[in-house]
């Protein structure tokens, strides 16, 4: 009961958090637009309400938007929870999408099972990427952030030379590959708009990895390494192996995110850069504390802002690059332990406080009957 | 072909060009050195020299003088980390979680600063003038010498900035009682708190330091490399340095050579990229590849060194 106090305190905590990022967006915006009113009208209304009416082709774009940063989300919760700063994501992202697309457009295989098959492969090239880091870092010691940081840029570079060199459709004006076969495109939820059935993979995926991270022996023990790794291994786990796991099990998820967003969204492979969707992803479990439950809402909350920023950049004039600075900000406070903790303080003081009230009371009335 | 590639490797050209492109990264990979010294991962390497490369072009437009812009970009190097500082050391956040927010900052977070500021998108190109650069310096004498003169001459100063504040950081982190207290934090932060060292206090001595180097860098890439700044400018270079920093062992001159080697690999990879069968991409992706082959043998060869202590200890 007196944990309630203090949750309360925590979501409260985040509320403030959020609220000085959108201050600090609101400060920025008066700067910079000629409109103010009007900017902050799009960034925080219209995407849901344009016109006085539900804008209901918006609200299926943030839906759509979330699959791949629910995706990255949960990569990075499994990964950051067994304290592994693993910044592959990106890449495993980006080569998730490749693969699948190569899948989907030199395999020609039955509609279902094609879009399954390519995303399947995406997923495990995905996980086998990371083990590259994951390998490193148990066997030598040398920091899997560095590395997984290295990783993106050789994974986008070969994709590229792949995409330019080996499998570009020349009749195009722009780099991309042939169209993806039909039979491998993944069918849309809702016709006419963005939203594919990969957004429930999406939320699929968040209660597997829930019920992998809190009711599986696995999955404790990566909480468990992230909690207190000299604990672990004294208490006989194999550090190594699940290291070694959580990193993988990331890849496959940032892989699959890659495979389903690509095959979900697009119909040939375009991507020139890094998508951006595994720093993303960090934000999104950050927001999240790394609970994967609450991936999925995190993921809506960056998704409605980024769809707010995109609105504003079109019908206002603020770049659309807003969204990074209002990011940094929520990332920074909410990260920030000791961020209020002189209330927190409080609240743990007047909770023991009370606490000892109540025994003191309770060992009076047992005086009192003895 | 591999004839061409040699002869290309000795000649002076490609000399000039290693230094050219190590000068960035050697800045960055002190800033690394400094803070790791310190116990801190300082990963926003990346956004502080994005966002310190904007600053410096800014400036130096605003005064016409590449001196202000250069100074402006240390400055806002050093006020991206103490930002960074306050979250990290003050109020707690995890300070890998606070480099990667500032990266954000950097990375799009520019293009809004930029916008607001100038009314630009994407790049300062159009404001560039030749005042705003930071100049070539011809070194008397050596420029003389044949070879050596067309390598080692002819640079922007920055780079021969960067190349002294190698053995200048030496100097600070082992010959003054700042870099002491420096190293004795990073080494043990309980020892060095129980000695009367303030924690806290070195580590944000050792972050400002780091920023004001990784601003150097921006600047170089901003006023002199790229002649403007424009959102693809640091390209990973942040990134690299903390590879160049955890290769060179963590000591100024281990990360200048670990530097150079990605000066190597990269100038390597700009002449490849010329030739016939080389595709630029994979040629691009070299020095990154590198990195990480070097990180294994570096960290390999640590292991053993761990073995061999251990086994003489028996």
């Amino acid at each position: 009961m007196e944990n309630k106090r203090q949750n309360m305190f925590e979501i409260f905590r985040g509320f403030i958090a959020i609220a000085i990022a959108i201050l600090v967006a609101f400060i920025l915006i008066v700067i910079c637009a000629d409109d103010p009113g009007k900017a902050l009208e799009c960034l925080l209304i219209r995407p849901i309400i344009s016109n006085g009416a539900l804008n209901v082709k918006s609200i299926f774009t943030i839906l759509a938007r979330m699959t791949p940063i629910i995706f990255t989300g949960l990569a990075v919760c499994v990964m950051f929870s067994a304290n592994q700063f693993n910044l592959g994501g990106e890449g495993a992202v980006m080569l998730g999408g490749f693969i699948a697309a190569l899948i989907a457009i030199y395999l020609p295989m039955a509609t279902g099972v094609h879009a399954l098959v390519a995303i399947l492969a995406g997923t495990i090239v995905g996980g086998l990427v990371m083990i590259v880091p994951a390998v490193i870092k148990v066997k030598l010691k040398a920091s899997e952030m560095v590395c997984s940081l290295m990783m993106n840029y050789v994974i986008m570079f070969t994709i590229l030379h792949f995409l330019n060199n080996v499998f570009p459709d020349r009749s195009k004006g722009a780099t991309q590959t042939y169209p993806f076969l039909e039979t491998a495109l993944i069918p849309k939820m809702v016709p006419n708009t963005e939203l594919a059935w990969g957004f429930v993979a999406a939320i699929i995926a968040t209660i597997l990895v829930a019920f992998f991270m809190y009711r599986t022996r696995w999955g404790y023990s990566i909480r468990m390494i992230g909690i207190n790794e000299s604990f672990s291994k004294y208490s006989g786990m194999k550090v190594g192996g699940i290291i070694i796991l959580s990193q993988v099990i990331g890849g496959m998820l940032a892989g699959m995110g890659g495979a389903i967003e690509m095959l979900g969204r697009y119909n040939t492979f375009l991507w020139k850069d890094l998508p951006g969707y595994g720093w993303t992803g960090i934000t999104v479990a950050i927001l999240a504390k790394n609970n994967p439950v609450m991936i999925p809402l995190a993921a809506l909350f960056i998704s409605y802002l980024n769809r707010g920023c995109e609105l504003m950049s079109i019908y206002a004039g603020v770049p659309a690059e807003m969204i990074d600075i209002i990011q940094a900000v929520i990332f920074l406070f909410f990260a920030a332990e000791h961020f209020l903790s002189g209330t927190r303080q409080k609240i743990v003081v007047k909770d023991a406080k009370e606490e000892m009230q109540k025994k003191e009371l309770a060992t009076a009335g047992e005086g009192g009957n003895a | 072909m591999f004839e061409q590639l040699i002869d290309m490797i000795f000649s002076a050209s490609f000399g000039y060009s290693i230094i050219r492109i190590t000068s960035p990264i050697l800045f960055a990979a002190l800033a690394a050195v400094v803070a790791e010294k310190a116990g801190v991962v300082n990963i926003g390497l990346e956004g502080t020299m994005m966002i310190s490369a904007l600053f410096g072009v800014l400036f130096a437009y605003w005064t016409n003088s590449w001196i202000i812009g250069v100074i402006g970009a240390t400055a806002i190097g050093i006020l991206v980390a103490m930002i960074m500082a306050i979250f990290a050391l003050k109020l707690k956040t995890d300070i890998i979680l606070a480099g990667i927010a500032v990266n954000l900052l950097g990375g799009g977070g520019t293009v809004f600063l930029l916008y607001l500021f100038t009314g630009l998108k994407g790049n300062t190109a159009s404001l560039t003038t030749p005042n705003m650069l930071t100049p070539k310096v011809d070194i008397p004498i050596i420029q003389n010498i044949p070879v050596i003169g067309q390598i080692f001459s002819g640079h922007s100063i920055l780079t021969y900035v960067a190349f002294l504040l190698v053995i200048l950081v030496w100097i600070m982190l082992y010959k003054t009682a700042m870099g002491l207290r420096i190293r004795a934090v990073g080494e043990n932060s309980h020892a060095a708190d129980s000695v009367g060292v303030s924690v806290l206090r070195t580590q944000y001595v050792a972050l400002a330091i780091s920023g004001a180097l990784a601003g150097l860098g921006g600047a170089y890439m901003s006023m002199y490399y790229s002649q403007s700044w424009n959102i693809g400018i640091v390209a990973g270079r942040g990134f690299i340095a903390l590879a160049a920093q955890a290769m060179g062992q963590g000591e100024p001159v281990g990360a200048m050579l670990s530097s150079l080697l990605f000066g190597f690999a990269s100038a390597l990879g700009n002449k490849m990229e010329g030739m016939q069968g080389f595709s630029s991409y994979l040629v691009a992706s070299i020095p990154y590849a590198v990195t990480i082959i070097g990180l294994v043998i570096y960290a390999m060869s640590t292991l053993k060194k761990v073995k061999r202590f251990k086994d003489n200890d028996k």
